[in-house]
């Protein structure tokens, strides 16, 4: 070996020392291609030269020097090595003037190429050089291998990082939405961990509350969101909705930015949906993304669920508390005893319903010779009606005792209930005045149903009176209408219980019925009227729901 | 059970919201308040000082979403300032950085705001 060679060689092997060492030094891989990239050129005196990796399952160019962009823009896909040796890759290489290439090989595997330009001297490459480009890519094939590992690593480490975060993010959520929460807190909360997440601005949480649709949470104007919704059919949605298919068939919603649409189901069922705009990223949703969503939607539509069956059970009880304060007082009101008459018998029952009718009767004594029977049914139900009652109760028992004209009496309590409820709300009412003695009879009949006087089987209906009370003070005074009583005559008081009862196949018991079966009475005692008629009725109504109270009183004259 | 706080200094017509301890889904509500106490004021340019917060969550994140709108609408940001690696590790992964500046110190931060004046 002569001097000049001697010193090339020591040159070289300086020069492979020197890159080994800085490349191996460095993990990052700008860094290392970079140099090498510049070791090629300043050893092999070229201007041009480029490096490309296999990444993704094709050569990508990731350092240059001396190339534009264009000329890269034309790069040909290269996905194995016989590729390399093509025509089309040497013509490719041949117009953006690279007159070398070397594969970059690790023990292992091919990392790409390194490839290189004419060299000043516009010398070819000679053997020995090719021989020392090869030397070097496999110095730099370890320490290119090395860093390609690293940030593989790396993009591992923040996959799994962020999926920590989620998990982390729903176990979170799962523990703050089992405590009972406000649905409007726990849709904030779903929202927030949400939009943190995907860094959207726009979103949209509603749940469907049977038919109606409720907004919970909305950054779009909630008004048009609530009509485009309401156009789209949102109960049939079972299954995310994309981008694309939002584009194609919900236009009306796609006006929004509304990019991506995940139902929350309870059950299979859809209770909800969560609406989101963009991603700040400009990404679109993945479909771990989604899950991610359709998880933390089932977590919070369980517990807005929880919520409301929690509410509706409470207004159930409250209801049900309701009803039996109103059945109490119904109770109380109601006469613990019928008294009875030298020469009338007089026997009277109801059979409530499981909601409060609002059915009243009353047996008043007055004097030693003189009572007072009423009936009455207050529209509406429940604690009101019950309230009502009460009211008509006490004008009842006050006026009785202060001798007034039964027909202004009857003027005087429509204009004190009239004052005393709401607007809606009437009573039906019917009563008389009877003298023991005399067998006489005064009645004034405010709209209820007509009780029936049998007498020698044929029936008089009391009906002189005039409108229902406590819809307007009274304009028109009412009428009474006196009746001279006979024995054996048969008075029938009745509430629309009786004549309106169903039967399952939804026909009314009817006034026609009523009538019928009660003339078929009138020979046995009051009790035994009374009893055969609530069997009937109770038989018609076999199977059905009692939905009002039922009211009989039976007045025989003796 | 792990706790939260803030606290707010007025700096000329910045507000600085000094964070502490955890914050995740169960005390995203009171961060929530703070925002909406200084929004309703008409406070709109705020740095977030994340000094002593030991660690937050995709709800808490959520957050600082949920206002930012408004606040730019009102020409006004939330920059984000003095974060632990861990803490700054959770923003950068969720890709924070596109959208809120997040400086080494709260200066810096006030100092940006007052730069565009």
């Amino acid at each position: 070996m002569n001097d000049s060679e001697n010193l090339k060689a020591r040159r070289n092997l300086k020069a492979l020392v020197e890159l080994s060492r800085v490349i191996n030094s460095s993990l990052d891989l700008e860094f290392i291609l970079n140099n090498l990239l510049l070791t090629c050129l300043g050893k092999f005196l070229t201007t041009r030269g480029f490096i490309a990796l296999n990444l993704n399952g094709s050569l990508q160019p990731r350092a240059k020097k001396g190339i534009t962009d264009e000329q890269f823009q034309n790069f040909p896909v290269i996905k194995n090595k016989t590729e390399l040796q093509s025509e089309q890759f040497k013509e490719y290489l041949t117009s953006i003037n690279i007159l070398a290439f070397d594969e970059i090989c690790s023990f292992q595997e091919c990392l790409g190429i390194i490839a290189l330009g004419e060299k000043l001297n516009k010398a070819p490459y000679s053997d020995d050089d090719l021989e020392f480009l090869h030397t070097i890519t496999n110095i730099a094939a370890t320490a290119i291998q090395n860093s390609l590992m690293l940030s593989e690593l790396k993009k591992t480490n923040r996959i799994l990082d962020s999926r920590i975060s989620r998990l982390n993010s729903l176990f979170e959520l799962s523990k703050e939405f089992g405590l009972f929460s406000e649905s409007t807190k726990v849709a904030r909360l779903l929202v927030y961990s949400v939009i943190g997440q995907f860094l959207v601005q726009k979103f949209a949480v509603v749940s469907f509350e049977g038919k109606n649709l409720k907004i919970l949470e909305s950054k779009f104007p909630q008004d048009e969101l609530l009509n485009a919704l309401k156009n789209c059919n949102t109960k049939l949605i079972t299954s995310s909705i994309s981008k694309k298919e939002i584009e194609a068939d919900y236009t009306d919603l796609q006006k929004f930015g509304i990019e991506l649409i995940v139902p929350m189901q309870l059950q299979g069922e859809t209770k909800g949906l969560i609406l989101l705009g963009k991603r700040a990223s400009e990404s679109e949703y993945s479909e771990a993304d989604i899950e991610y969503i359709y998880s933390v939607g089932s977590l919070a539509i369980v517990s807005i669920e929880n919520q409301r069956l929690f509410k509706e059970a409470l207004e159930k009880q409250k209801l049900e508390e309701d009803l039996e304060i109103a059945h109490d007082i119904q109770k109380n009101l109601l006469p613990h005893k019928i008294p009875q008459f030298t020469n009338f018998n007089v026997v009277a029952n109801t059979v409530f319903s499981k909601q409060v009718g609002g059915d009243y009767y009353d047996v008043i004594t007055l004097d030693n010779n003189n009572f007072c029977i009423a009936i009455a049914d207050v529209s509406g139900k429940g604690v009101s009606a019950a309230l009502m009652m009460a009211n008509l109760q006490a004008f009842l028992k006050t006026i009785c005792k202060q001798g007034m004209q039964i027909d202004e009496a009857t003027g005087l309590i429509n204009d004190l209930i009239t004052e005393n409820t709401t607007e809606g709300k009437f009573i039906t009412f019917f009563w008389a005045i009877i003298e023991n003695d005399s067998k006489q009879m005064l009645y004034v009949n405010a709209g209820h149903n007509h009780p029936l006087l049998i007498r020698k089987g044929k029936i008089k209906k009391l009906d002189k009176g005039g409108i229902i009370l406590g819809v307007m003070n009274t304009m028109i005074p009412y009428i009474s209408e006196r009746l001279q009583l006979e024995t054996d005559d048969v008075m029938i008081l009745f509430t629309d219980g009786v004549s309106e009862a169903m039967n399952q196949k939804g026909e009314e018991f009817t006034d026609e019925r009523l009538e019928k079966l009660s003339l078929s009475l009138v020979e046995k005692p009051a009790k035994d009227i009374s009893d055969t008629i609530q069997k009937e009725v109770s038989k018609f109504a076999y199977g059905t729901v009692q939905s009002d109270d039922i009211t009989l009183m039976v007045i025989k004259v003796k | 059970m792990a706790e939260f706080s803030t606290s707010i200094k007025d700096q000329g017509n910045i507000n600085i919201v000094y964070l502490k301890g955890f914050l995740d889904a169960h005390t995203a509500p009171s961060l929530e308040n703070t925002f909406s106490g200084l929004v309703d004021k008409g406070r709109y340019q705020i740095v977030v000082n994340f000094k002593d917060l030991a660690y937050i969550s995709s709800a808490g994140l959520g957050v600082f979403m949920a206002f930012i709108e408004k606040i730019r609408e009102n020409n006004g940001d939330i920059k984000l300032s003095s974060m632990s690696d861990k803490v700054f590790n959770i923003f950068d992964l969720l890709g924070f950085p596109l959208l809120y500046e997040i400086f080494k110190t709260e200066e810096e931060a006030v100092k940006k705001f007052n730069e565009i004046k």
